[in-house]
């Protein structure tokens, strides 16, 4: 089973090799996923920035992440999906990141229709436990919880400023996953992945319309909703949802 | 997938270092021509037999390290090494093994660690097990991204082990037993060729079969051959780990940081144990020094909990003398900093909880590791 992580890998090169049109070589060119975080449609800084929240407090984000699977692009002849990655972790928790993080893949040239990723992670890979995985693979035991909640498919975590005293010393830590929380997100968007130069596709996310937004904010002052973890996933539905809700798409 | 953390600010002065250090030592032997040359040859077996670790199959797959393959024979070299004090030190009185001490599962006992001169340096020695596993960079900071480049660094500091490089390479070449052993680990035909690198390298092959897998948790949860009292399950389900955390209750939380297999993510945290009026105020500043990052001042990588009833003092600089201060400080969830984790929300706990919570942290000692003949002084 120590195995499983190449064959993971192998398998979708090898689901390519049985495309009837195997005569026909076809031709690669690049295309970059870009991943950018936002707080209140600005790039998110990470530690360095005191955010205003809609209760009228502040807050300073420490981390943000979530994995996605299979991200997928959409030809527009109606074909097959072309697999750019069956999991990765998007994450930023650091103050020197930048905002956006990119990817830049080989895939068959044409025209598409659309980019299609899983939030979290796919229920054929969530019950495999990270004791198959190499410890260095993005998918281990530190974003896992355990034998029966398994991964931890998005983390939201921040200090925020609740009294008048100046200190970010109140910890909120949303930590959501679970098979049915799983959701695809689907952008329609037609573009070429021709040769000529890398499109790039923006998956942006903003962490303050995941915490408040279509008409709801989420209440960070109770004491009852400022951490969310295993099991107990039901205060932070709204959050979760609104997360997979929120997802913008900008191509250039 | 975090990129920031992968180019350490200190990472090209320290290859320059090392590269200097190669050239410097290479000079010194050219000028003796070819008749020295000749003098150098080792013969004796040199084709090095490959080594797989043994890993139990509930524990993730190493991290592979391609620059530094194990085998049989670098493994027994990096062994020697790591107990020789007559090679790393001036009076011969100083091993790697003098700080990491296999009783202690490979630690000192001492909250700082006792250099040559008896002077107390700025941190405590940290567990050598399952290093194997460790994706992060190496001590308390992560500032050494290869377990092979940390070595060099105790040799040269004069707190660790007082000895120059220079030296430790003229002792090994001239050395009756290491030549031979450094051919058959490396292949090397002359003894110029052993080097700082050859002599980390071996180190760290040694390093990586320190696995500690075999405490009562493994025992239980694992292998089903053990049971947990009351107490430990108490510790283990309501306590420790973070899979059934009621809503809005204040939770201890470690598996947050330190969950199982390992019981240390090997991130970069600030755990909430220092009071500093701002985070500029750190007087070891951990990750900070690394990064040049004022945010990450006072984060320090969180190592495993294995064995850690064998490990005190605690934390980076040893300050908690037992696990009783340790829990006692993380309930009274930190000090408002701003970069501390929020996962630190400090809590409350009965007697009984807290009786519970230490004999779950006790059930992590692996006994069998401590007298385990293949990580012993082969003396
Ligand atoms: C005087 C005591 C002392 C001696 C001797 C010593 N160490 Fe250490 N070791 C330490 C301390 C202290 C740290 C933590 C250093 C830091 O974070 O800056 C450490 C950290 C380490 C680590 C990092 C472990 C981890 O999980 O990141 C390794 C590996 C290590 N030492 C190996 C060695 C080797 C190999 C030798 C012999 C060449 C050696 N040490 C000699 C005190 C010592
Ligand atoms: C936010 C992450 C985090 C959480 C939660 C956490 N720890 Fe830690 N732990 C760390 C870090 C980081 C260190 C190293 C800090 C240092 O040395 O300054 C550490 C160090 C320790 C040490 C000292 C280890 C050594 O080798 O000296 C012990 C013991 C420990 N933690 C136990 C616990 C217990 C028990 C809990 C739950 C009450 C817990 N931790 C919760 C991150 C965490």
């Amino acid at each position: 089973m120590k195995h499983l992580l190449p064959l993971l890998l192998f398998l979708p090169l090898s689901g390519c090799l049985d495309d009837d049109d195997l005569l026909e070589p076809l031709r690669e060119s690049p295309v970059t996923v870009a991943f950018r975080a936002e707080y209140d449609e600005a790039p998110l800084a990470i530690q360095r920035e005191a955010y205003a929240y809609p209760t009228g407090d502040s807050l300073k984000v420490l981390l943000f992440q979530y994995y996605v699977s299979d991200l997928e692009l959409l030809p527009a002849g109606g074909g097959e999906a072309v697999r750019l990655a069956d999991i990765d972790l998007i994450r930023w928790m650091s103050a020197t990141e930048d905002a956006t993080v990119e990817r830049t893949y080989s895939v068959p040239a044409g025209s598409y229709r659309g980019l299609r990723f899983g939030l979290g992670v796919k229920p054929e890979l969530n019950a495999i436990d990270p004791s198959e995985f190499a410890a260095n693979y993005v998918l281990n035991e530190n974003e896992f919880w355990g034998e029966q909640t398994r991964y931890v498919f998005a983390k939201i975590e921040a200090n925020a400023l609740l009294e008048a005293d100046g200190r970010y010393d109140t910890g909120l830590s949303y930590h959501m996953g679970s098979d049915s929380l799983y959701t695809t997100v689907t952008f329609d968007r037609t573009f070429t992945v021709d040769g000529s130069g890398v499109p790039t596709l923006t998956v942006v996310a903003d962490v303050l319309e995941a915490l408040s937004g279509t008409g709801q904010t989420f209440d960070i002052t109770d004491p009852q909703k400022q951490t969310v973890h295993g099991g107990n996933q039901a205060v932070a539905t709204g959050i979760w949802n609104r997360l997979a809700g929120q997802f913008t798409l900008e191509t250039e | 997938m975090n990129f920031a953390e992968r180019i350490p600010m200190t990472r090209p002065a320290f290859l320059l270092g090392l590269f200097l250090l190669f050239l410097a030592i290479g000079c010194r032997e050219e000028p003796g021509g070819s008749t020295v040359v000749d003098e150098g040859t080792i013969t004796g077996p040199n084709t090095p037999t490959p080594y797989a670790l043994e890993v139990p199959d509930y524990f993730p797959a190493p991290v592979v390290d391609p620059e530094n393959p194990l085998s049989e024979e670098g493994i027994e070299l990096g062994r020697h090494l790591f107990y020789d004090a007559s090679i790393f030190s001036t009076e011969g009185n100083m091993s790697c093994a003098t700080c990491h001490q296999q009783e202690l599962a490979f630690t000192d006992g001492f909250g700082r660690a006792i250099g040559v001169r008896g002077e107390p340096g700025p941190r405590s020695a940290m567990s050598l097990v399952n290093l194997a596993f460790n994706p992060n960079g190496f001590n308390w900071d992560g500032g050494e991204g290869k377990l092979w480049e940390q070595a060099i660094h105790p040799v040269e500091n004069m707190l660790e082990l007082d000895n120059d490089w220079q030296e430790v390479i003229r002792k090994l070449r001239e050395h009756g037993d290491y030549p031979a052993r450094f051919r058959a680990a490396f292949g090397i035909d002359k003894v110029e060729e052993i080097d700082p690198e050859l002599t980390v390298k071996a180190l760290a092959q040694f390093e990586r079969t320190i696995i500690s897998a075999d405490s009562k948790f493994d025992r239980v949860v694992y292998k089903n051959t053990d049971f947990f009292t009351e107490l430990e399950q108490l510790g283990a389900d309501s306590l420790f780990f973070v899979e059934n955390v009621p809503p809005g209750t204040l939770h201890p939380g470690c598996g947050h940081c330190h969950n199982a297999p390992q019981f240390g993510d090997n991130k970069f945290h600030n755990n909430g144990i220092t009071d500093v009026e701002t985070i500029n105020d750190f007087v070891d500043k951990g990750r900070g020094d690394i990064t040049g990052n004022p945010f990450d001042n006072g984060k320090f990588r969180t190592p495993t909990l294995r064995n850690i009833a064998l490990t005190a003092p605690y934390m980076h600089d040893g300050r908690f003398e037992t696990l009783e201060e340790v829990i006692d400080d993380y309930a009274a969830g930190g000090h408002g900093v701003e970069n501390e984790d929020p996962n630190i929300t400090g809590f409350s706990l009965t007697e009984r909880e807290k009786a519970a919570l230490l004999a779950f942290l006790h059930t992590l000692t692996d006994e069998a590791l401590l007298t385990d003949p293949r990580l012993s002084d082969p003396k």
